[in-house]
């Protein structure tokens, strides 16, 4: 189809920011040599090795075939499963809450001067950089200095790089949306904020629910790690068997972490099933 | 419903309209027709307003087409109709025919209307009018390409514009669904009294719907005659190959 599958209305001009093909050649070369070159610039041989490694590793694979499962380490192992649960649910909540309105003021969509448009998307766009430029574990440790030990810290900590990371995918996806059909609601009348609420977000919506899911996956093995700073949770408990070396309660831990995980994985696996379907 | 004088449009050194004066009242039904490459989506896009003449004044229903603002003002003059597959695919049909509202509604209604559907009768109504009632609440993806076009149409008849612009209407349709989708579009016009605009490259199903036919080539105006006027010869000239035998004909 030529000119001809056009519907009246302005052309898409499909604004892509890919480079062209000649130059994605020369592209590739680079980061492949960058990669190369930072493999030997790790010093593979020097380090401090544990001197009878072989026998702690040896404990350690021992006490994976007998997990301790005694009453008392079970009731600790459910309480931190859940309270890790419970932060990255909140963290990756209030996350999706600030990505939402940041990711469709950084894609610009709204503004229809070009101007005011470039202005928001970068000034968006920069901010939801500067919040994912910093790991969620150098948050937790900057509000532990500043509110202290409060299970706030764990929320916000993972809320903010989350929204970072988030706000940007949306605001990407938001751009890269077919433009007929937008073309043909402004025809039909819609105004920007229309078109995003009957164009843009509908026809992200199964992508971005994936992704979001994704994350909140992503969030409970972060929200188990950040409470290695105090926190408490399913990582603070590994970590406080580990240092009395009680390996066999590090395996309950591991096991309830990686059943968290895989639980989740089969229900937002469900979930987006259902969306796509 | 369109007046054009010398309206003109060039892209680069390519003279897609040559000045043309033509007038198209309330009510005709006008087919473009003409080889590919011939002006009739640049003539289309123009009476859409979706861009400004080069040169020559154009104004449509009695108003300059420079001063007409996109949005709701256009959008109760002139309504497109798509070719296909430009619906928002993963939306119950009802809120592709609701979008027709859309210039109406402010930002409560069109936000709560995603949530419980708003003035749903109106949707229903024209959906049975287009001969989908069964459709409202399946996703939009999931309906036939014909389908969909009478979705885009049922969103017109919401829109409710006087004058409807169709580029190759029934071009991604087999023979038999074009000849029923342009009937129905035919028959809304007539019982609307909507002003109807479309490029079309079957003929016969050209001169049988549409009352008057514009005929473009080059850029050029090379008839503008009744459809019962039309002759075969005229018909061939029209889409008769150059010496190069560059541009093919659908
Ligand atoms: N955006 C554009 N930029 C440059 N040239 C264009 C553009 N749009 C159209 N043209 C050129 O203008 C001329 C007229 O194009 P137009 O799309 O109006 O033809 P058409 O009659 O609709 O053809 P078809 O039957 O194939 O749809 C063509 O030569 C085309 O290549
Ligand atoms: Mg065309």
């Amino acid at each position: 189809m030529a000119s001809g599958a056009t519907a009246p209305g302005i052309r898409a001009l499909r604004s892509r920011r890919r480079p062209p093909l000649h130059r994605r050649g020369l592209l590739t070369l680079l980061l492949v040599s960058a990669f190369g070159w930072s493999l030997t610039a790790v010093p593979w041989g020097a380090g401090l090795v544990h001197a009878n490694g072989a026998a702690v590793i040896g404990r350690i694979l021992g006490a994976l075939l007998r997990p301790d499962l005694s009453a008392g380490t079970l009731r600790i192992a459910l309480a931190a499963t859940w309270r890790t649960f419970a932060y990255a649910t909140a963290g990756v909540s209030l996350a999706i809450a600030l990505a939402v309105p940041a990711g469709v003021l950084a894609s610009g969509v709204l503004a229809r001067r070009p101007g005011v448009r470039a202005v928001s998307a970068t000034a968006f766009r920069a901010g939801l950089g500067g919040l994912r430029a910093i790991h969620e574990l150098v948050w937790a440790w900057l509000f532990v200095a500043a509110i202290g030990l409060s299970p706030w810290v764990a929320v916000l900590a993972l809320a903010l790089p989350y929204a970072g990371i988030l706000g940007r995918v949306l605001a990407d996806m938001l751009d890269d949306v077919p433009a007929a059909p937008l073309r043909a609601l402004r025809a039909a009348g819609a105004r920007e904020w229309q078109v995003l609420l009957y164009g843009r977000l509908p026809m992200v919506r199964a992508n971005m629910v994936g992704y979001a899911l994704y994350r909140w996956e992503c969030g409970i093995r972060s929200a188990a790690i950040m409470s290695f700073v105090g926190l408490g949770g399913l990582g603070y408990q590994i970590q406080l068997s580990l240092d009395d070396l009680r390996f066999r309660e590090v395996w309950t831990f591991v096991g309830c972490l990686v059943a968290l995980v895989v639980l989740v994985d089969l229900w937002s696996g469900a979930v987006r099933r259902r969306l796509s379907a | 419903m369109f007046a054009l004088e010398g309206v003109a449009k060039r892209y680069g050194p390519l003279e897609a309209l040559a000045p043309l004066t033509l007038t198209i009242a309330p009510g005709e039904r006008v087919a473009l027709m003409g080889p590919s490459g011939g002006g009739k989506t640049t003539l289309l896009n123009l009476l859409a307003a979706a861009f400004p003449p080069d040169a020559g004044r154009l104004s449509i229903a009695g108003r300059p087409a420079e001063g007409l603002r996109p949005g709701r003002e256009l959008a109760r003059l002139v309504g497109i109709m798509p070719q296909g597959f430009d619906l928002v695919p993963s939306l119950a049909v009802v809120h592709n025919v609701l979008a027709g509202r859309l210039g109406e509604w402010g930002f409560a209604r069109s936000l709560a209307s995603l949530v419980v559907p708003r003035e749903r009768e109106l949707a229903r109504t024209a959906l049975a009018r287009v001969g989908i009632p069964e459709k409202l609440y399946e996703r939009t993806e999931r309906l036939s390409g014909g389908e969909q076009q009478r979705v885009a149409l049922a969103r017109l008849l919401l829109q409710r514009p006087r004058a409807i612009l169709a580029d190759e209407p029934v071009s991604a349709v087999d023979p038999a669904r074009a000849e029923a989708l342009l009937a129905l579009l035919v028959g809304i016009v007539a019982e609307e009294g909507t002003t109807l605009v479309a490029s079309m490259h079957g003929v016969p199903l050209a001169l049988r719907h549409f009352s008057r036919v514009v005929a473009l080539r080059r850029g050029r105006l090379v008839f503008d005659r009744p459809s019962a006027a039309v002759t075969p010869e005229e018909i061939e000239a029209l889409y008769a190959l150059e010496d190069a035998g560059t541009r093919g004909v659908a």
